[in-house]
């Protein structure tokens, strides 16, 4: 194969902006959430189809979850993904970060061993379910990798990446030696839609292949719930946060905006810095 | 007997007996030329709940070039000793030399308790560090407890759906990994009296396997939102981003600053770095202002410690108005000019104003 070999990982989540709560029974409506790709794994998914459409070669992109989540594979051979691959297995239920990256990583091993090198391993940012951003990292420290976080453009040539990165007060540019690991950072791209060309080619070609534990044959004690150094010991809600809820409709305006201010000036906890944000220091 | 049974565990992972682990360490990532960033400083805090529990010590962490001088600000905001690698080849920030370093010190010491900020690079170190170590790691910790008759810490964070929150343990493998974002937890008070051993340590340092070609500082010209006192906030209510301008003047007059909700963001109305919520920043002003925010708890995670919240929405039943101090049911688009408005006669008329409007 010409070209660069691309790996993007991604998670199927559920849609945690559509979860609920149901302020009668204090518990979370998770009925009919739907699942969707990460958002930002979208991203991950569009710099690996620029790379690919750039220099050519291959995009994989590969998932651990369980078999739903081929429906998040075929997004991304809509989008132009051109295999994918479900990696499912009860045993791998449960898995903290480590071992979900432990499983991905091996998945990575198992593509260079059966289809060939792999140059680039791509995630999103974070997920939207947990947030925590280890997964990339932890694949890099698996693999003995490089690799470069919150990346918003990436080129490659003669075996080496180069890649502009953003972070809170700097904006970097890095080169690497292939293969890497990088994660893109969110919403630095438009993620494309998916074409009804390239999700034909999902349902006739059938791309997306699924790999269990015995195509794997990793140590059982290395995977899911087992393979996983943390555990969650309990969960609980939140207490709520006291406040006044004091509710005012505003027939007009001037009149609401008094009301307001009312408050708020005999209120002790903001009084001070109203006066202090009208009239200086000392005012109060 | 002992507690982790070596044939249970993944034979990639090391075998070792939490016994083994002492005390509390904070990585200090530092600002070159300037030391030891506040975030770090601010997870002296936990690091101390912690210590005390376990009866341990808490270490400050240092790695760079140059840095031993800082040693003394970590021992300032509370650390009881510095354990400090001082190298030229460590004087660029790459999070696997940097990794490698942390992971050879926790070999040889074996500390009970890793903590770092989870600023942008604290986020990419500790992975890493915990991965390499094959170690347990959680992110964005809001509290942590110890359970006393194991010694397991309790890394206690917001799961799913940002109203509820998980108590993680890590019973069978140490160091316990934690992070948590800038500002949620406080500096802590600094003591000039404080003193504490430094110790140098000299590691092996590999080779960087990605190259920095070029750095441009982005200045921050305004105060970071979890700092201000004062915040307006605009969410997808808003209907455009011409909203925001709107809101500025009023953060103007209020001495404050302007953000926004995930939807706001997404739309592209205002800067990722200006998100309140679980996704975006947590935020402690006195005053918090959500104009045209519905109150997903994903947001109002963002926002449990704010002094007071008001609300200004069309929409009576809208989550935010369960869950605010003062709210006005309206149109922003009248309500903030007017706000404005009155403010800016009360600035006319001076102090001896209040007396009069409260009549």
């Amino acid at each position: 194969m010409a070209g660069y070999r691309v790996v993007v990982g991604i998670k199927w989540v559920p849609n945690t902006q559509a979860v609920r709560f149901d302020p009668k029974t204090g518990t979370l409506i998770r009925q009919g959430v739907p699942a969707i790709i990460n958002p930002q794994d979208l991203h991950a998914i569009e710099m690996a189809l620029r790379l690919r459409d750039a220099y050519g070669g291959e995009v994989i992109v590969i998932t651990m979850a369980p078999p739903p989540a081929v429906q998040g594979l075929e997004h991304a051979i809509g989008m132009g993904a051109d295999r994918a691959i479900l990696v499912t297995d009860r045993s791998f239920a449960g898995a903290d970060t480590l071992a979900t990256s432990y499983v991905l990583a091996r998945a990575i091993n198992k593509v260079e061993r059966e289809i060939g090198r792999v140059d680039l391993a791509v995630f999103g940012q974070e997920t939207i379910d947990s947030s925590t951003a280890h997964i990339g990292a932890q694949v890099a420290s698996w693999l003995g990798w490089p690799y470069i976080y919150y990346v918003k453009q990436a080129s490659l040539s003669n075996g080496s990446l180069r890649v502009v990165r953003q972070l809170e007060d700097v904006i970097e540019e890095y080169e690497a030696k292939l293969p890497a690991v990088i994660s893109v950072l969110a919403k630095a791209l438009r993620p494309r839609h998916v074409s009804l060309l390239n999700k034909l080619r999902a349902r006739t070609e059938r791309p997306i292949i699924t790999w269990t534990n015995k195509d794997l044959g990793l140590d059982t004690r290395c995977v899911g719930l087992k393979g996983s150094p943390t555990i969650v010991a309990k969960v609980t809600y939140l207490p709520e946060v006291p406040r006044l809820k004091k509710v005012h409709k505003a027939e007009n305006p001037r009149e609401a905006a008094r009301w307001l201010l009312k408050n708020l000036l005999s209120d002790e906890k903001t009084r001070d810095l109203i006066a202090r944000a009208l009239w200086g220091e000392g005012s109060a | 007997m002992p507690r982790v049974k070596c044939e249970d565990l993944c034979p990639e992972w090391p075998c070792e007996q939490p016994e083994e682990f002492k005390n509390v360490w904070v990585y200090g990532e530092i600002e070159p030329g300037r030391g030891i960033r506040e975030p770090s400083l601010q997870m002296l805090t936990p690091a101390r709940k912690i210590a005390e529990k376990l009866e341990g010590k808490v270490v400050g962490l240092l790695i760079g070039h140059q840095v031993t001088a800082y040693a003394d600000d970590f021992i300032k905001y509370g650390a009881d000793e510095v354990l400090v690698v001082d190298d030229e080849r460590l004087k660029e920030y790459y999070p696997d030399v940097y990794g490698h370093v942390i992971v050879q010190l926790s070999l040889k010491y074996k500390p009970e308790v890793i903590l770092l900020a989870a600023t942008m690079r604290g986020r990419e170190l500790g992975p890493y560090v915990a991965n390499t170590l094959r170690a347990g790691i959680t992110a964005d910790c809001t509290d942590f407890d110890v359970d006393e008759k194991t010694r397991d810490v309790l890394l206690i964070r917001p799961p799913f759906a940002a109203i509820m929150l998980a108590y993680i343990r890590t019973p069978f493998r140490r160091p316990q990994i934690g992070t948590a974002r800038p500002n949620v937890f406080p500096l802590p008070p600094r003591d000039e009296s404080r003193r504490g051993e430094v110790i140098l340590e000299k590691v092996d340092i590999p080779k960087p396997r990605t190259r920095l070609l070029k750095r441009i500082r982005i200045e921050k010209r305004e105060v970071p939102i979890e700092k201000a006192e004062v915040i307006v906030s605009g969410g997808k209510g808003l209907g455009s981003p011409e909203g925001f301008k709107l809101l500025q003047r009023l953060a103007d007059m209020l001495g404050g600053v302007i953000a926004g909700s995930r939807k706001a963001v997404d739309a592209g109305w205002i800067p990722p770095e200006r998100q309140v919520g679980q996704t975006g920043r947590s935020v402690k002003p006195i005053l918090y202002i959500a104009v045209g925010i519905s109150g997903a708890a994903q947001h109002m995670i963002g926002v449990r410690e704010a002094g007071r919240i008001v609300a200004i929405n069309t929409d009576p039943d809208a989550p935010i108005v369960r869950q605010a101090d003062y709210s006005i049911i309206g149109d922003y688009r009248e309500i903030v000019p007017a706000i404005i408005e009155e403010l800016e006669e009360l600035k006319r008329k001076g102090p001896k104003a209040i007396e009069e409007l409260l009549k």
